[in-house]
């Protein structure tokens, strides 16, 4: 069993990954920044040790920093969190070479993951579909042209070094192809200095569903699925669990499908594969995360399961407690997150919290680190809680966040709770079939 | 109330995440308010230290400069247990002299002064482990 657990990271995570630590008995360490030496973390933590200046490149990024409070504090684990260092091959290296433990996956699986190409490829001969596309580079419009043809329109032209939702263009017809491909090129050529592109079929109208796997190197569970289609800026802000879109057969086939995948790579600890599944409910693996997810609770709150804890459990070496018929889901929960941000441009609003009431009760569930006077560095990301309601049905969850929301006070800053209150009222909402283009392009308020 | 007492008292007070504290004893009325930063920063030992330096350097009114740990490690007053320390109480340094050693990840990375002075006091016992930022020496400079 881990003793001395190192928690590498700061905010809701580390006081999440700390209450299942404390609840199994093992001691806990935080490292924190000079900008975070009053949060809550630091507080309840049983050690705390400040590694650096505020940027994270300094502090939560700083590997050498973070080995070295390992060792001074001799804990015998370190478990990542989200974000930072948690999907980086090279530390979890770094953490099992100095003879600790690292709570994740095989560093081998987090490097096979964080190379999209070659994930996909893997994907694929393990039976997961994928989206269709090139095999690579095309640097020719002939080639284009053929694969484009066989994949059928719209298709999508992509930089190779882009990401984050730039360098890439909508092509709909082969007139388009003509126009685009080289303008593409030249494009990709000034914005990424590379001017190789790929291709994949766009899907116009796509629901982001994701598949929760748990591992322990031999036996693998995908233990449900979430709905993860409202986003802005390709963040997410809303989540549910299970997806509202998906029928119980394609929701069998998709965890099934995963399931065998994960299993022949022999995946331990928590991964997520995220699909896009089009209006036919036709799905493809977009990519795997090899880290907990933001929005795990909602995937706890539906089966009644400690994700951190078994996390922590099977980095201990214990085997998974439980088969695939022992996981029962019950009723439907939904996850907000609340952002110091402006609700219409989305600008982050760092600042002082003047007043402070978080909602709690029957099915409310609050993942926090914020306090009244806490004062949001502008340093890192805007979330400053996420409400996750429970609920019998979807329709009782949807009351249950209205109210919670409503009871949700927080002055000081500004805070998407008018848009989270708003998107509440949207037919489009409550009906449960919503694409990832609907909060950007199709929600007025 | 003795003067001893009270101090008793402050220093008790301020190792405690308390934002205000009041007595009346004996017709003396004390009242301690704590500013925000201190108030989070009550909860590490370390913190603690320094709030209390940063009294002492107030209530001296001499101008002292901080030489501080510019990584987390174990902080060494000397290059080997069998060597005398660096720099001790009393010394002159100049900017730019090695005044300890902080290892990290087995790597032993020399700490200069970044200011020429008198050693007024060292801050941390040798072989004992140091956070980033924490205040190692406290050095009086040199008026030029």
């Amino acid at each position: 069993m881990i003793r001395k657990l190192l928690i590498a990271n700061r905010g809701e995570i580390a006081l999440r990954i700390m209450s299942s630590a404390k609840e199994l008995g093992i001691k806990t360490v935080v490292v924190f920044s000079e900008a975070d030496r009053g949060s809550m973390p630091v507080q309840l933590a049983d050690e705390a040790y400040c590694i650096g200046p505020a940027k994270p490149q300094d502090s939560y990024l700083n590997m050498a920093a973070i080995m070295s409070a390992a060792e001074i504090s001799k804990a015998d684990a370190i478990h990542p969190g989200y974000g930072f260092l948690s999907e980086n091959p090279r530390f979890a290296e770094v953490v099992e070479a100095e003879g600790l433990t690292f709570v994740g996956p095989s560093p081998q699986h987090i490097r096979l993951m964080g190379d999209k190409q070659r994930a996909r490829k893997t994907m694929e001969e393990l039976g997961v579909p994928v989206l269709p596309g090139s095999d690579g580079v095309v640097t020719r419009i002939g080639e284009a042209r053929r694969i484009a043809e066989k994949i059928g329109y719209p298709i999508i032209l992509k930089a190779v070094a882009g990401g984050g939702g730039r360098g890439m263009r909508i092509i709909n017809s082969p007139a388009e192809l003509e126009e685009n491909f080289k303008t593409a090129q030249r494009e990709a050529y000034l914005a990424f200095n590379s001017q190789d592109l790929y291709i994949e079929k766009y899907i116009e109208r796509a629901h982001h569903v994701e598949v929760q796997i748990i591992g322990d190197g031999e036996r693998v569970l995908a233990i449900g699925d979430r709905e993860c289609s409202m986003q802005r800026r390709h963040q997410k802000i809303v989540e549910e669990a299970p997806s509202p879109f998906i029928s119980p057969k394609t929701r069998e086939k998709m965890l099934e499908t995963v399931e065998r995948a994960a299993e022949k790579l022999g995946l331990r600890s928590l991964v997520t594969f995220e699909f896009l599944v089009d209006e036919e409910e036709n799905f493809y693996f977009i990519e795997a995360n090899t880290r907990i997810q933001v929005e795990h609770p909602v995937t706890e709150q539906v089966t009644g399961l400690d994700l951190v804890k078994d996390q922590l459990l099977i980095a201990s070496g214990e085997k998974l407690g439980y088969s695939r018929e022992d996981v029962k889901t019950f009723g439907h929960a939904i996850e907000a997150r609340i952002n110091a941000e402006d609700p219409r441009t989305f600008t982050p609003s760092p600042g002082k919290i003047h007043f402070l009431f978080l909602p709690g009760g029957n099915g409310i569930r609050v993942d926090t680190a914020v306090f009244q006077s806490y004062e949001i560095p502008p340093f890192y990301d805007s979330m400053l809680a996420k409400l996750i309601v429970h609920g019998r049905t979807r329709e009782e969850a949807l009351r249950k966040l209205e109210v919670a929301l409503l009871h949700t006070s927080i002055v000081g800053v500004k805070t998407n709770l008018p848009l989270l209150l708003s998107l509440l009222k949207s037919p489009k909402f409550k009906s449960g079939n919503y694409t990832t283009r609907f909060l950007e392009e199709e929600f007025i308020w | 109330m003795k003067i001893e007492e009270i101090k008793e008292l402050v220093d008790f007070i301020l190792s405690k995440p308390v934002k205000e504290f009041e007595i009346e004893v004996e017709g003396l009325r004390l009242k301690l308010v704590k500013p925000k930063q201190e108030l989070a920063a009550a909860a590490s030992p370390e913190a603690r230290a320094a709030v209390q330096e940063e009294d002492r350097e107030e209530k001296s009114g001499e101008e002292i400069h901080y030489i501080t740990a510019p990584m987390i490690g174990t902080f060494y007053r000397a290059p080997d247990p069998s060597s005398p320390p660096f720099v001790k109480e009393g010394d002159h340094v100049n900017k730019g002299d090695v005044v300890c050693i902080i290892e990290a990840m087995k790597l032993m990375n020399e700490v200069e002064a970044d200011v020429s002075g008198v050693v007024k006091e060292v801050l941390v016992e040798n072989a004992q482990p140091v956070e980033y930022g924490q205040k190692l020496f406290a050095i009086i400079p040199d008026n030029d």
